[in-house]
């Protein structure tokens, strides 16, 4: 029995179900927050360290053998994305004591928190291809909830757009699970792995692969299925889009990495060519889409969609050192662009707007948050030696290495793009002249009040990454090195879950 | 160690400035030159092994996997550059003591500095490519920073942003094109690098590689037309020009294009980028400078345009060009710095750097005058003069181009650029210094410039006096020992005697000057003429890209991203269509082995009443109440679906599903307008109609490809196991809470969850309109009828049995805890409707919310049970047990696994509708009910 491989998806299921019991103690619920979380990051560092000494860890559900029951499996890409959910539920919890109104916490803001990760970490988890939906469902309802938390109006129009796009996803996914049980009789998706070799008609594979990747597609935010995420990022808490922004897409960036690396590997040709040029599409209608933004959260949620589609091209080039480098950008990806969103609450706090016109001169009175700011910006847009850098240099290398002369300049013209809309920002907010009507005595106030204090915390948390990835980068390549080896070479995974109980 | 040092003492430094920065400037100054200071005497001691041809090699593994290593080494040339760095960053720094005497910025620009030095001696000491290109991007960032300095200006942010985007679009290019030439060589170790010409010529990505690496550093060294962003620099304080501007940053380009150069350079597509392109900054950069009337800007284009030259050299591929181009680059630093001083002390001193009103300074400071007049010189080029060598230099160079018509229009092209350079160079000292009397300065009389902020500008140009007088200390010494480096072949020695006795270069110096004197002399009417042209900035045309293409992308996203959700949806059914016609195209055939059932008339019916009522749906959408009922219909047929291809568990769920989702769309309906408009044009609705028709036949044809073909399933083992295994001969339940057990709990926390969601989002929600509505409309007279409650009150304890008996048989007759929780709901859900909310609430034994979380809590500890016992999560056990009175009976874990599920279905079902329900009532939300 290895209880590492369920405890990140039953910590914060417990952690959620807990904090609805004690729905009326907001004091036990911050509490659960921070310890649950902590205990997911905890559990996922657990189970991080048994497959770097197993290669995969699998517990069979019920003890029911596969592909008759569910199976819970862990190769390294699992792994590491349970440590990620782990660490960014524990600087959102952080942030969220500093940052959310008592109001929220009143109504489930907690408990949604918890259940969110619960799917999150469910997805990652899971070696069941209708587990994998009812852990999307699960995600899906949580996050749909605290978009709404809040109720204002504009909350609401995202939140519709968010929903029914989403469901739509659901749909096509449910339908797509139907037909690929029909075609092969299993759900385990390391057995469908193994049979779907012997189907014969690849037409009929390949339309399965292209709803999949549709259905992923639109959870991923990749184009042209993205519309959801520019709708509803910018519109609740904070720290509800920096969680989303850290965890969402990258749920349906693991589920492509996932299928189209074990499962739908045999005519690449077709498949990951539709990918390739659905990574080029996504990162120039993103950055451009970000250029004709002038509100901070909305130029980083359209910056969100540029970067999905480096993971995209990492996938798509389907190389090791091209997973490699889509994965890095995952990792690099969710540090950046939740510590901005955190920044971006801050600055919020400071100012009470997140309209880069009516912002200014915030370096002159806080030059640490520009500092911090100005890591993270750079980081996005890929500067060296921080993190961002190694996740394009390693695309951008595996894109020449295979002649994949385009799309890498494709890659590297949105660099500069990105690079240019952050230093957007950080003129606009940091430098310029304060506008009128700005509230200067907010801003010059000192943050010394724990609400302060918890927010600087998860960013300094992020920041640290940031530098740690970029400073210290090479125990992390060489863990992803043995990740996308593992995935060019899914017999591995196939024989650890079909090989009997471990 | 020591290499290691150098770079890392001034990293070091930075941090100072910045932790001290209200101190005295003085000391910040001390702080800032200590470092600086150090490392340049490091670099001075390491002097005697350079000489001696030693590479010193310093590495530390980064990313070994990427070829990225922290790895330094120091060979002749990159000793020239470092030492360049650090004496000049060195005299930068004491010359800014006083530029920033009485400026609160000072820390910020001493720790910027010494960052800046540090990412420069990052570059010209790696060993390794990648590593460099570190230091490369880190001075585009710094010098962004220090370009925007003066932040409050939007000329200086705007400057800085356009210098950034250019350098650093230059360094992403380079980015790629050193990873190409790191491929070729198979290194990215410089040492390897370098000794892989043959090889990295001959690989058909050459030309790609080094169109890359060009563009790289032909934008860093501001090469024509990427120059623009140089002149916007100046709006950086005057230290921050001088040393940027004049001796580093712009340098680093030119400083690639030499390390790299036994590696990639001297072939004809080399030649043929960079002469003409040297060829072309050369010009524009002396032409444009004779009109400047900033000073600043004056000296902007003629650095540019020796930036020109300097790669023009580069290009040749003639014997001694390199050691020309490194010997021109040391004058140029050597002569351009004071100038930038000299500037900078004029704007202090006048308020102004306007040379058409700045005039005849020689009266209010001679003593700059003198330190100005030798610089200018040498930047003219008049004899004696360091400059003058070098220029004379590129004159001998430049006869010896043999690649044919370039033979002529090189040594023509570059009389000319001399030329223009020797009018600028006049004017500059010319209109500073003489030409009459000051008009209206803002400072008038100018103040005195300190004399000991003077010293940094006497030491350079005595320094430019040195080289001029004694070229052969310097060239012998240190530009011999970087030529070797750079070109990995022993140079010979330069004979600078022949140089002076050479007849042509002679004639071309004379030509130079004379022709250069007289065009100053009629400065005047061109002046007028060139004032008359268009005024043509940069910056704002820069700015103007950048706005359209903004505009641009904000057209084309709004026309993609435009609102409309039926849009986003049409886009991903188009999608999902094309690509998936697109693979089925191959594909044809739709019907497999299987034979199709016998069609009866019963399914026939049914099948046509699910097809109808759907289509009703969508007919009668705009009408709330029909659409409802015809959805209801579906529902209901489904189910009889169900229960005629024999699954009683799933006919029984759908039907208690209908009866609750029946009555909660009613109640959330009832809130909604109960007409809407009608929107859709008639092209739109046949637009969604083909759409969709063709993504249903779609499925459709798959499902049918699907079922008519054989598949071994996994159902014949749970079909096998159900009793031995899950002990219950019911297996869709056994299923539900065994064999996917884990499936359920997921879906039962998504109930919780959505409970909860409603719960949050009906708290604080006031409808007024529709409170108000109610309050004078009654939809019923009664509202609770006498009959319904007194039957309803009936119902319950017999529901309430009901359900009690479908959940304990569930394991083995069909029924379950889901079944069972929506019967218990909806008998609840009668009470309310029979007697009011109010009525039903303050009856309730329990809230709902405990309720949810408590069954969610149940199923998850009893899947966890199995852990105490050493089996995996949710591992079921059973036994058979008897009772008197009751006989033999079974008891399974799954039972309690399955309470839980029944109890998050009913605190979830009522949950909803209790608050919903709550929403129609005058009173509003009022008291929570949770």
């Amino acid at each position: 029995m290895r209880l590492e491989v369920i405890l990140p998806i039953f910590i914060p299921l417990i952690a959620g179900t807990l904090s609805v019991v004690v729905w009326r103690s907001t004091f036990y619920q911050r509490w659960i927050a921070v310890l649950g979380t902590a205990a997911l990051l905890a559990s996922g560092l657990w189970l991080l360290s048994a497959v770097r000494a197993e290669g995969h860890v699998v517990m069979q559900m019920g003890n029911w053998q596969a592909p008759f029951g569910i199976t819970i499996v862990a190769d390294t890409l699992s792994a590491v994305m349970a440590v990620l959910t782990g660490l960014m539920g524990l600087v959102v919890a952080i942030y969220s004591l500093g940052s959310i109104p008592a109001s929220h916490e009143r109504f489930g803001y907690y408990p949604l928190m918890h259940l969110l990760l619960a799917g999150v970490a469910g997805s990652f988890l899971t070696g069941d291809l209708f587990n994998l939906y009812v852990w999307f469902e699960v995600m899906l309802l949580a996050s749909f909830a605290l978009l709404t938390l809040g109720g204002e109006r504009a909350q609401m129009e995202g939140a519709i757009k968010y929903v029914t796009l989403n469901l739509f996803s659901s749909a096509i996914f449910l339908s797509s699970i139907g037909l690929m049980y029909g075609m092969v009789g299993t759900l385990n998706m390391a057995d469908i792995a193994d049979k779907l070799s012997e189907v014969e008609h690849t037409g009929m594979v390949n339309v399965l692969a292209v709803m999949f990747m549709v259905a992923f597609g639109i959870k991923a935010a990749a184009f042209p299925l993205f519309f959801w995420l520019p709708a509803s990022y910018h519109t609740p808490r904070v720290a509800v889009s920096a969680l989303f922004a850290g965890l969402l897409t990258k749920v349906g960036i693991y589920a492509l990495y996932r299928m189209f690396t074990l499962i739908f590997n045999g005519d690449v040709a077709y498949t990951h060519t539709i990918l390739l040029w659905s990574a080029g599409f996504t990162m120039v209608t993103g950055v451009l889409g970000a250029a004709a933004q002038f509100e901070f959260r909305r130029i980083l949620a359209f910056h969100s969609v540029s970067q999905i589609g480096y993971m995209i091209l990492g996938l798509a080039l389907y190389t090791p050192l091209a997973l490699i480098g889509g994965l890095f950008y995952v990792i690099h990806h969710s540090l950046v662009k939740t510590c901005l969103f955190l920044i971006s609450g801050l600055v919020y706090r400071l100012t009470g707007t997140y309209e880069l016109k009516e912002l200014g001169e915030v370096y002159r009175h806080r030059p640490g948050i520009a500092i911090l700011f100005l890591i993270a910006a750079l980081s996005l847009a890929g500067i060296p030696p921080l993190s961002g850098f190694f996740a394009k240099f390693i695309i951008v290398r595996a894109g020449l290495e295979i002649g994949a002369y385009t799309l890498t300049g494709i890659a590297l013209a949105v660099g500069l793009l990105t690079l240019f809309s952050m230093i957007k920002i950080w003129a606009e907010v940091f430098w310029k002249a304060a506008p009128e009507g700005m509230d200067m005595e907010r801003l010059k106030a000192p943050v010394n009040d724990s609400h302060g204090r918890f927010m600087l915390t998860g960013i300094g948390i992020l920041i640290a990454g940031i530098l740690l990835l970029g400073f210290w980068g090479q125990p992390v390549i060489e863990l992803f090195e043995v990740m996308a080896e593992q995935l060019m070479n899914p017999e591995g995974y196939i024989e650890a879950v079909l090989g009997g109980e471990q | 160690m020591q290499l290691a040092l150098i770079i890392l003492v001034p990293l070091l430094g930075a941090f100072a400035p910045a932790l001290r920065r209200r101190d005295p400037v003085w000391r910040l100054a001390l702080f800032a030159g200590l470092p600086a200071l150090l490392s340049f005497s490091l670099l001075l001691s390491l002097l005697p092994q350079v000489l001696a041809g030693e590479v010193l090699v310093y590495q530390w593994d980064w990313i070994s996997q990427l070829g990225l290593s922290f790895a330094l080494r120091l060979d002749g040339l990159g000793w020239l550059f470092a030492t360049l760095i650090t004496g000049m960053g060195t005299l930068i720094i004491a010359y800014a003591r006083y530029y920033f005497e009485g400026k609160a910025t000072s820390g910020r620009f001493y720790s910027l500095i010494l960052l800046f030095m540090f990412a420069m001696l990052g570059i010209v000491l790696s060993e390794n490519l990648l590593f460099m290109l570190v230091f490369w991007e880190l001075t585009s960032l710094v010098s962004f920073l220090l370009i925007g300095f003066n932040w409050h200006s939007q000329g200086a942010r705007r400057g800085a942003r356009m210098s950034l985007v250019i350098t650093g679009g230059g360094g992403l290019l380079l980015l790629a094109g050193l990873l190409l030439l790191g491929q070729m060589a198979g290194s990215y170790q410089l040492s390897e690098v370098l000794l892989a010409g043959e090889r990295i010529k001959a690989d058909p990505r050459y030309p790609v590689m080094l169109s890359l690496v060009l563009l790289g550093a032909f934008t860093k060294s501001a090469q024509f037309p990427f120059h623009l962003w140089l002149p916007h620099a100046m709006s950086a304080p005057t230290p921050v020009s001088a040393y940027l501007h004049s001796a580093t940053m712009v340098k680093a380009g030119l400083f690639l294009m030499a390390r790299l150069h036994p590696a990639i350079a001297d072939t004809e597509l080399w030649f043929n980028l960079v002469v003409p392109t040297g060829m072309l900054t050369l010009m524009v950069g002396a032409f444009v400078a004779m009109f400047m009337h900033d000073i600043k800007g004056l000296l902007a284009y003629s650095t540019i345009s020796h930036l020109g030259l300097i790669a023009l050299l580069l290009g040749l591929g003639t014997p001694l060009a390199v050691s020309a181009a490194l010997f021109h680059l040391v004058c140029h630093a050597l002569f351009k710095a004071p100038l930038f001083m000299m500037a900078g002390m004029v704007d202090q001193a006048t308020g102004s750097r306007d040379m058409q009103r700045i005039n005849g300074l020689w009266r209010y400071m001679p003593v700059l005058m003198v330190l100005t007049a030798v610089p200018a010189a040498a930047m003219a080029g008049l004899p004696l003069m360091s400059g003058y060598l070098s220029k004379k230099m590129l004159f001998v160079e430049s006869l010896q181009v043999s690649y044919p018509f370039w033979t002529t229009v090189v040594p023509v092209w570059v009389t000319l650029a001399g030329l223009f350079s020797v009018a600028y160079s006049i004017r500059i000292f010319h209109n500073v210094f003489y030409n009459g009397r000051p008009l209206d300065l803002p400072i008038y009389p100018p103040r005195q410039p300190s004399r000991r902020a003077m010293a940094p500008l006497a030491l350079l140009t005595l320094g430019c006096l040195v080289v001029g007088f004694a070229p052969a200390l310097v060239y012998d010494k240190v530009v011999a020992m970087a030529v070797n480096a750079a070109s990995g072949t022993l140079v010979p020695a330069y004979d600078f005697s022949a140089l002076s006795v050479a007849r042509w270069p002679m004639i071309m110096s004379i030509i130079a000057m004379i022709g250069g004197a007289l065009f100053y002399l009629a400065r005047n009417p061109l002046f007028a003429i060139h004032s008359r042209l268009p005024e043509v900035d940069a910056k704002n045309i820069f700015e103007w890209i950048v706005d359209r293409a903004i505009a641009y992308s904000q057209r084309r996203v709004y026309q993609l991203e435009n609102g409309s959700l039926q849009r986003y949806l049409a886009l991903i059914l188009v999608t999902t269509v094309g690509l998936g016609g697109w693979a089925l195209l191959r594909f044809d055939q739709w019907q497999g082995p299987i034979a199709l059932s016998p069609v009866d008339a019963m399914s026939v019916f049914g099948a046509s009443v699910i097809c109808l009522a759907a289509l009703g749906v969508v007919v009668f959408h705009h009408a709330r109440l029909p659409a409802l009922l015809a959805l209801g219909v579906c529902g209901l047929f489904v189910t009889l679906a169900f229960a005629r291809f024999s699954a009683p568990d799933l006919a029984l769920t759908q039907l208690s599903v209908e009866v609750m989702a029946v009555v909660i769309m009613m109640l959330a309906l009832s809130f909604l307008p109960q007409r809407s408009p009608h929107e859709s044009s008639l092209p739109r609705w046949t637009r969604d109609l083909t759409v969709a028709g063709i993504a249903g036949i779609g499925v459709g044809g798959l499902a049918y490809a699907v079922l008519t073909r054989p598949v071994d399933s996994i159902s014949d083992f749970f079909l096998a196991n159900a009793v031995p295994g899950g002990g219950g001969t019911n297996v869709v339940n056994v299923i539900l809470v065994d064999f996917r057990g884990f499936d359920t709990l997921g879906e039962i926390t998504v109930l919780g969850i959505a409970a909860v969601a409603v719960y949050a989002f009906t708290r604080d929600l006031h409808l007024k309109e529709r409170v108000a509505q109610i309050a004078d409309e009654h939809w019923v007279a009664d509202p609770h009828p006498v009959i319904l409650s007194m039957v309803a009150r009936l119902v319950l304890p017999i529901a309430l049995l009901v359900s009690a008996y479908i959940f304990l048989r569930g394991h083995n007759m069909p029924g379950g805890g889901f079944i069972a929780g929506l019967i218990t709901a909806a008998a609840l859900t009668l009470q309310y409707m029979a007697g009011g909310l109010v009525w039903a609430q303050e009856r309730m034994l329990t809230q709902f919310r405990p309720l949810i979380g408590g069954g969610i809590l149940l199923a998850g500890v009893t899947g966890m049970g199995a852990w105490v016992f050493g089996y995996p999560f949710l591992t079921s056990t059973f036994g058979y047990f008897s009772l008197p009175l009751v006989g033999k009976f079974e008891l399974a874990s799954a039972l309690l696994f399955d309470l839980g599920v029944y109890a998050t279905v009913v605190g979830s079902t009522l949950l909803i509708l209790a608050n919903l329900g709550k929403l129609m009532t005058v009173a509003g939300p009022g008291k929570e009910i949770g």
